[in-house]
């Protein structure tokens, strides 16, 4: 028969605080694990789903979010004469739209929807056909009660919103497109382009079409994959931090209540090891039976902790939408490990006290 | 195991150093018979619980020696104790001390199970010795639910479901009232006749004296006067020896509780 088990059953008040402790600190380091990934993927979903594997920006500029870049004139032609198979070349432009008195922080992009570098998925509507026209990002547009077919003040001209794009939003700024001409109007900058999504041609490949660029001063030539772990860390790397401290405070947590929990349990049955080692028991089986106890109330928390942080994830991205929270395989079973891990360590100082049980006290009072 | 034989010799036990140094056991030599059943008494704090303490091998004395079978307990390795007491003694506790989120049944089926015994095997084991017990209608009750009688009588189970040589027990009456702290006892003499294991009783109790073969008198850590016990054959009582009214009859010495019994005695010696 299992001590372990029928000791929980015993004690079913501190049983259900000790699993509830692990599974707390499960659903807290799973969300926040999601949010931190959910934004990662927010900051790099456009660069993830852009043509090419190489941008071309204004010298010095290594990002695509954080800074505004403005390349010499017809750098594309050159670049596409150097050994580039496609050049999209796109206007971007971050800007602070005034929707119904709101103001509301957008990454703007200009471009060509018969090249590339647009919208990768329409969750309703199409592409703008005229400089008047423009795509919102859905979640933006929801939220803003905007709808297809409404006017909308893009800076100091009026547009009509004609898509919804999926995919493109942000709690921090989301996407909006427009033709690349109507924003180079909007700009008042005639034949500008900020970058170029670059695809080498298969002949020439990208180191070599990197070097044969690197006479141009005047550009920044950058994988594409580089670009994006410049974004992370300029946007992600602010919140990665205290996340990853915040992960940390729920793991201590979670393996306090639960060794706190097994603990006094401990010190209270500790007659009864005493008892169980004076008749003969070793002290393995009563770290066993101790561990045991962790292992099943923080198997059960961690299971109830995915449990939870799936239904809240859902919860919150239901109600706040421009939130983003994934989980990764690789975030839940380094979540069940740390529900594991906690067990370990909250059977860790009860076990000590055990191994200083003296048997022959049991039969003092 | 139960044609053990017990040697205790010349034991000794300090307590502390230099000026908080304790002597609670001097000298103490004892041997105890298969299917014996011994008593010490003495006031408290005399050295009862330090010298029991010796002879189940959970203390090792300061100096001399404890024989089991010809093994030496007080020379063995901490590590290899575990295993002797587990096998060789029971131990019975002045509050019973059982597992209280197991039932009684599985309060001594653990036990078993601790020495080997598969979880059905031991189950089994368990069921007949507490059935023995009169507990056979309690078997999947909780100790909580037990009388303190009913609760001793687990305790018993639990030291006999290994088969042991010894059975030592620490004041197992003191929290049971006295009628039935002696009905226990007279269970635990029986048993102990039956299947030939010895019994060492350390204890204060005056009223328990019948149930042993022998009495010892603990007092400052030395046994002072011995008494020798003796079953009355005619109402079966437990008498001191030394104190009783005693008759010879064809060369062997007869010991009764009072002269009524002595009387009858003589009416029909040959019985
Ligand atoms: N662990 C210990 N450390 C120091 N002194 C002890 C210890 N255990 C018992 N003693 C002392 O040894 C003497 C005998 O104690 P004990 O064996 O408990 O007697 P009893 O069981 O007859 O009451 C007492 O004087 C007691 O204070
Ligand atoms: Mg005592």
């Amino acid at each position: 028969m299992s001590l372990a088990r029928r000791n929980l059953v015993q004690d079913k008040t501190r049983f259900m605080l000790s699993v509830l402790g692990v599974a707390l600190a499960v659903m807290l380091i799973l969300i926040l694990s999601g949010f931190l990934n959910g934004m990662y993927r927010q900051i790099s979903a456009y660069l993830d789903h852009a043509p090419g594997s190489i941008v071309v920006a204004q010298d010095g500029v290594r990002n695509l979010l954080g800074a505004t870049s403005l390349l010499p004139a017809d750098m594309d032609s050159l670049v596409k004469t150097r050994g580039a198979a496609q050049v999209v070349p796109i206007l971007s432009q971050f800007v602070i739209l005034d929707l119904h008195d709101k103001k509301v922080p957008a990454y703007l992009v200009g471009y060509e929807p018969k090249i590339g570098g647009g919208p990768w998925q329409l969750a309703a509507g199409r592409e703008p056909r005229n400089d008047k026209e423009a795509i919102f990002d859905r979640v933006l547009a929801q939220q803003h009660n905007l709808a297809i077919g409404d006017t909308v003040a893009i800076l100091d001209r009026d547009f009509t919103l004609v898509g919804l794009s999926d995919r493109t939003a942000s709690w921090m700024t989301s996407f909006v497109f427009v033709r690349k001409a109507a924003l180079e109007a909007l700009l008042r900058a005639p034949g500008a382009t900020s970058f170029l999504l670059v695809t080498p041609s298969v002949r020439v490949g990208e180191d070599e079409l990197r070097r044969r660029l690197s006479d141009r001063s005047s550009i920044e030539v950058t994988p594409k994959s580089t670009m994006i772990a410049n974004d992370l860390n300029l946007y992600g790397g602010v919140f990665s931090g205290p996340l990853r401290l915040m992960v940390a405070i729920a793991f201590l947590v979670g393996t306090l209540v639960v060794g706190l929990v097994i603990y006094t349990a401990t010190i209270e049955r500790q007659r009864e090891y005493g008892v169980l080692k004076a008749i003969g028991a070793r002290n393995s089986l009563l770290y066993r039976t101790v561990t045991t106890q962790a292992l099943i109330a923080s198997s059960l928390g961690t299971l109830l902790g995915v449990a939870l942080a799936f239904g809240i994830a859902q919860l919150i991205m239901t109600v706040q939408p421009q939130f983003l929270i994934v989980f990764e395989t690789s975030a839940v079973i380094q979540a069940l490990l740390l529900g594991l891990a906690m067990a370990l360590f909250a059977a860790w100082v009860p076990a000590r006290v055990i191994t200083r049980l003296a048997p022959a006290e049991v039969f003092r009072k | 195991m139960t044609n053990a034989t017990f040697q205790v010799s010349q034991v000794t036990k300090r307590y502390g150093v230099g000026s908080t140094e304790v002597t609670a056991v001097r000298n103490v030599s004892l041997s105890v018979a298969p299917g014996e059943v011994v008593l010490i008494m003495g006031p408290s704090g005399s050295g009862k619980t330090t010298l029991l303490l010796m002879l189940g091998a959970l203390l090792k004395p300061t100096t001399g020696s404890i024989q089991l079978n010809g093994t030496v307990l007080s020379a063995l390795a901490e590590n290899r104790l575990p295993d002797i007491r587990l096998r060789e003694f029971g131990f019975i506790f002045q509050d019973f001390n059982l597992l209280s989120a197991l039932t009684v049944l599985e309060n001594v089926a653990i036990v078993a199970e601790l020495a080997g015994l598969k979880s059905r095997a031991a189950r089994q084991k368990a069921a007949a010795i507490l059935t023995d017990l009169g507990l056979g209608e309690r078997l999947n009750f909780l100790p909580e639910k037990l009388s303190g009688g009913e609760k001793q009588r687990v305790a018993i189970a639990r030291a006999l479901v290994n088969d042991p040589a010894l059975i030592l027990a620490d004041e197992p009456t003191a929290n049971l009232d006295s009628k039935i702290g002696h009905e226990v006892m007279r269970l635990l003499r029986r048993i102990a006749k039956e299947q030939q294991r010895s019994v060492v009783i350390v204890s204060h109790d005056q009223r328990i004296k019948d149930i042993a073969d022998r009495v010892l008198w603990l007092e400052d850590g030395q046994f002072k006067e011995v008494t020798t016990m003796a079953i009355d054959p005619v109402c079966g009582m437990s008498v001191e020896q030394e104190k009783a009214i005693s008759t010879e009859w064809d060369g062997r010495t007869f010991y009764f509780c009072a002269k009524g019994c002595r009387d009858e005695f003589m009416t029909k010696p040959q019985r």
